[in-house]
C-alpha cells in the first residue's frame, strides 16, 4: 500500500521527535560519541547543534518528494558527521515504509539512538554487511566512491542504489562582508572538526591580496578564540601528518598563521591547496566572481555547499548543484533532501 | 659574492663528491658541511625556503647538521617557485604529472652538469658494470622530443648519449605518440648482436604493457643484459608489485632477474636510487641504494624526526645535488632502513577518506 505524503512527512516528522529525545538525552551520549569520533566534549556538543530536531512543512514535502518510493530501503551510513544519520533515515523513511540501517562500525552511536528512540517496529539498525542479504529494493550509500561501486557490484540486479558521495564546502567572502564574517565561518570550520562535506576547506575572498591576507588573519584569530571554548579533538595519524605537510607546504609557498588546533593558509597564486581535515582552510584571492569560478574549476564536481554573505556572487559561482547558505549556517541546511544535491542514481 | 657565483661553488663542491665517487676516492668534504652550505644559500635566495625556516624556528646560523634544516614538502612544487635563480636563467624545467587540482610540480634547473655527472655516474655504476662504453641501449619511454618536461626521460636520454651506441632514435626509444611500438621493439632486440650485451630502460607500465603484448612469447636480449624498471610508485603504476614484474621481465627478455634493477627518482630530485642487485653480489632485490651525495631518512610523518632503525617513516630525502632548489624534501614514499640501504614501501595513505570528507591525497593527487 502507497503511504500519502501526509503519511510520509508524518513519519519524518515522528523520527524528528525521536531526535528530539535524543538531544534532549545527548549527555548520556557524550563519551561514546568522543571515542567514536575524536571530538572532544565540547565538539560533540557545537555537532549537536547541527541535529535536525524541526522542520518547516514545505522543507519536509520537499524532501519526501526527493526520497523516491520504495517498499523497503537499506541504507549504509559512513562515519564522520555523528548527527548524519538523522537525515539520511529521514529519507529512507520518506521513501519507505520499511527501513532498515547499517550503521557504521566506527561510529554507530547516534544511529542507535535514533533508531532506540523511534521505537518504530519498521525502522532497524541491520549489521549484515552484504546488501543482498537485506532483500531491499533500494538502497542509500554514504561514503566515498570506492565504497558506493562495492555496493552497486553487490546488490542484486533491478535494486536502486543511490549514492551520496564525497565532497566539501567553500566559502566565498565578498567586500560587503559583516565584521563578524570570520567568526561565522570559524563555526562551520570548526563543527565536525571539519571532516564533513559541508565542511569549509577553501575561503576565497573577493579582492586582492592584501584583503586575503586581512580575512585569513582574521579568521585565524577566530578559529584560536573557538577552539578555547570548542578544542579540537584528536587527529588520526593520517590527518596529522597530512596537517604537518601541508602546513609545511603552505609555509614555503605563501603565508600560514597556526594555532595549537588550526592553520589558514595563503598563497598568493591562484594555486588551490586544500588542507586535510582537522581546522585547516587555505585562503585565495579572487578579484570577481568569475575569477574565483575559474579557481574552483578543478573541484566545482566536489562542491556540496557554498557559504557567503552574498548570494548572489554565490550563485555567479556557476555551481548548480551546491546548496547556498549564510556564513555560519553551512552545516545546518533545511531538512528538504539530500544534503548533497549531486546524488547519483543508478539501477543495479 | 653573486647568485651565480656562489651556486657556482656550490655546485663545484657537489660535483666533488661525484668525481670522488667515480674514483674511488674518499668524499671531498661531510656531507653536513655541504649540507648546511646549502641550507643557508637556498634561504638567501628562495623565499620559501626562508619562510618554512622562520615558520619552524630554524636559525640557519647555528645550524650544524643537515637533518636539523627542514625538508620542503613535494607539494609546495606544485604551489610555487622553488628556484634560486631568475627564471630567465632556467635551462630546463621538469614538471611532475597532471593532479585532479590541475596543478603540476615544477623544478627548474639552472645548471644542468651537476644532474647529467652524477645521474650518469652512479646510473653506470648500478645499471651498467662491467660493460663497454658504447652499449647497445633501448629505451621503452619516449624521446626528449616527446616528451621534453619529464625528468625520467632527460636523464634516459643522459644515459644514451653518455654509454649507448649511436643509433637514430627511432631505433632507440619505442614510444611514439603514447603507444608502445612492440613490433619495432621486437624487431630491434632480434638484431642485437648476441655477444654484445644491451641495456634496456624502461617504466615499469611500459614493461607491463610489454609483457601484455608478448604474450607469453619471450624476445630474448643478449646474454648479460640489463634492464632498468622505474616509476613504480606513481599513478597507475603503483598497483603494480615490484618483485613479480622483476620475474616476469626477467623471463619475458631472457635476462638474469638480478640484472632486472629498478630505480627509485622524482622530478623534484637531482640524484637517482637504485638497487644495487646488477653491481654488488651481496645485494638484495627490493633493497635500494644512495651515492654519497644524497640519502633517504625515514622521518616519523606527524613529528618529522627520524624514526628508529628498522621502522617505517616517510622519505626524507638530502640531495645534494639540488643546489638551486631544496636540498632537502620531504616525500610521500614510505621507507625502511635495512641492512644495504632502504626499501621503498608504497604511497603514505594520508588521512583515511572517512564518510564524506575528502582525502588530501585525493585532492593533491599523485606526483
Amino acid at each position: 500500500m502507497t503511504r500519502s505524503l501526509a503519511a510520509r512527512v508524518a513519519d519524518v516528522r515522528r523520527l524528528l521527535g525521536a531526535a528530539r529525545r535524543v538531544h534532549a538525552d545527548r549527555g548520556a551520549l557524550v563519551a561514546g560519541l568522543c571515542s567514536s569520533t575524536g571530538l572532544t566534549p565540547e565538539g560533540v556538543e557545537l555537532g549537536f547543534e547541527s541535529l535536525e530536531r524541526e522542520a518547516d512543512g514545505d522543507d519536509l514535502e520537499r524532501l519526501v518528494e526527493a526520497a523516491g518510493v520504495a517498499r523497503h530501503v537499506h541504507v549504509v551510513l559512513s562515519a564522520n558527521v555523528f548527527v548524519a544519520p538523522l537525515r539520511a533515515i529521514a529519507l529512507a523513511r520518506a521513501a519507505a515504509e520499511r527501513v532498515t540501517v547499517r550503521a557504521s562500525p566506527r561510529d554507530p552511536v547516534l544511529a542507535r539512538a535514533l533508531v532506540d528512540a523511534l521505537s518504530d517496529p519498521d525502522v532497524t539498525l541491520c549489521d549484515e554487511r552484504d546488501v543482498r542479504a537485506t532483500g531491499a529494493e533500494a538502497i542509500h550509500v554514504y561514503g566515498r566512491d570506492e565504497t558506493l561501486a562495492e555496493v552497486r557490484a553487490r546488490a542484486r540486479p533491478g535494486v536502486v542504489v543511490v549514492g551520496h558521495r564525497a565532497g566539501l564546502g567553500v566559502a566565498l567572502v565578498t567586500a560587503r562582508a559583516p565584521g563578524d564574517s570570520a567568526a561565522r565561518l570559524a563555526l562551520d570550520v570548526a563543527a565536525f572538526d571539519q571532516r564533513g562535506c559541508l565542511s569549509p576547506r577553501v575561503a576565497i575572498v573577493l579582492g586582492d591580496v592584501a584583503r586575503a591576507r586581512t580575512f585569513a588573519a582574521e579568521l585565524h584569530e577566530a578559529l584560536a578564540d573557538l577552539s578555547l571554548r570548542v578544542p579540537r579533538g584528536r587527529l588520526s595519524p593520517g590527518e596529522a601528518a597530512d596537517a604537518v605537510r601541508w602546513r609545511d607546504a603552505l609555509a614555503f609557498a605563501g603565508q600560514i598563521w597556526e594555532g595549537a588546533g588550526h592553520a589558514v593558509g595563503l598563497i598568493a597564486g591562484e594555486t588551490l591547496a586544500l588542507g586535510p581535515s582537522g581546522r585547516h582552510v587555505q585562503v585565495l584571492a579572487a578579484p570577481e566572481p568569475a575569477r574565483a569560478r575559474r579557481l574552483l574549476g578543478p573541484i566545482s564536481h566536489q562542491i556540496v555547499t557554498v557559504a557567503s554573505d552574498d548570494s548572489a556572487a554565490a550563485a555567479a559561482l556557476g555551481l548548480p548543484h551546491a546548496r547556498l547558505s549564510a556564513l555560519g549556517r553551512m552545516q545546518r541546511p533545511p531538512l528538504d533532501g539530500p544534503v548533497d544535491r549531486r546524488a547519483a542514481v543508478a539501477v543495479a | 659574492m653573486s647568485a651565480r657565483a656562489e651556486s657556482d661553488a656550490l655546485h663545484a663542491r657537489a660535483l666533488a663528491f661525484v668525481e670522488a665517487f667515480e674514483r674511488g676516492r674518499p668524499m671531498p668534504e661531510t656531507f653536513d658541511a655541504l649540507s648546511v652550505a646549502l641550507a643557508r644559500f637556498q634561504a638567501r635566495r628562495v623565499g620559501g625556503y626562508a619562510r618554512l625556516c622562520a615558520a619552524r624556528g630554524v636559525d640557519l646560523a647555528t645550524l650544524r647538521t643537515a637533518a636539523d634544516a627542514p625538508a620542503v614538502p613535494t607539494d609546495a612544487f606544485k604551489m610555487a617557485s622553488v628556484f634560486a635563480f631568475d627564471r630567465t636563467l632556467a635551462t630546463a624545467t621538469f614538471l611532475t604529472s597532471g593532479t585532479t587540482l590541475g596543478a603540476r610540480g615544477a623544478h627548474a634547473m639552472r645548471e644542468l652538469g651537476t644532474y647529467d655527472r652524477a645521474a650518469v655516474a652512479f646510473g653506470r655504476a648500478m645499471l651498467a658494470p662491467g660493460l663497454g662504453p658504447s652499449v647497445p641501449m633501448l629505451v621503452i619511454a619516449p624521446s626528449p622530443d616527446e616528451a621534453p618536461d619529464s625528468s625520467l626521460t632527460y636523464m634516459s636520454a643522459r644515459f644514451v648519449r653518455s654509454w649507448a651506441e649511436a643509433r637514430p632514435a627511432t631505433a632507440t626509444y619505442f614510444v611514439r605518440d603514447g603507444a608502445l611500438d612492440v613490433a619495432g621493439l621486437r624487431a630491434r632486440i632480434a638484431g642485437l648482436d648476441p655477444a654484445r650485451p644491451a641495456i634496456v630502460l624502461a617504466t615499469s607500465f611500459a614493461l607491463v604493457h610489454l609483457l601484455e603484448a608478448l604474450d607469453g612469447a619471450t624476445a630474448a636480449l643478449p646474454a648479460g643484459s640489463r634492464v632498468m624498471q622505474t616509476g613504480g610508485f606513481k599513478g597507475r603504476s603503483r598497483e603494480v608489485d615490484a618483485s613479480e614484474l622483476r620475474g616476469a621481465v626477467a623471463a619475458a627478455l631472457a635476462v638474469d632477474p638480478r640484472r632486472v634493477v629498478s630505480e627509485y627518482g622524482m622530478t623534484e630530485l637531482t640524484s637517482q636510487f637504485w638497487e644495487a642487485t646488477a653491481a654488488r653480489p651481496e645485494a638484495l632485490p627490493g633493497v635500494y641504494v644512495e651515492p654519497p651525495w644524497a640519502r633517504v631518512v625515514p622521518v616519523d610523518p606527524e613529528d618529522l624526526q627520524p624514526v628508529s632503525p628498522g621502522e617505517i617513516g616517510i622519505a626524507r630525502i638530502e640531495d645534494l645535488a639540488n643546489v638551486d632548489s631544496a636540498f632537502a624534501v620531504l616525500t610521500q614514499d614510505r621507507v625502511r632502513r635495512v641492512t644495504g640501504g632502504f626499501q621503498l614501501l608504497g604511497r603514505a595513505a594520508g588521512a583515511p577518506a572517512r564518510g564524506c570528507s575528502i582525502a588530501l591525497d585525493e585532492m593533491l593527487g599523485g606526483d
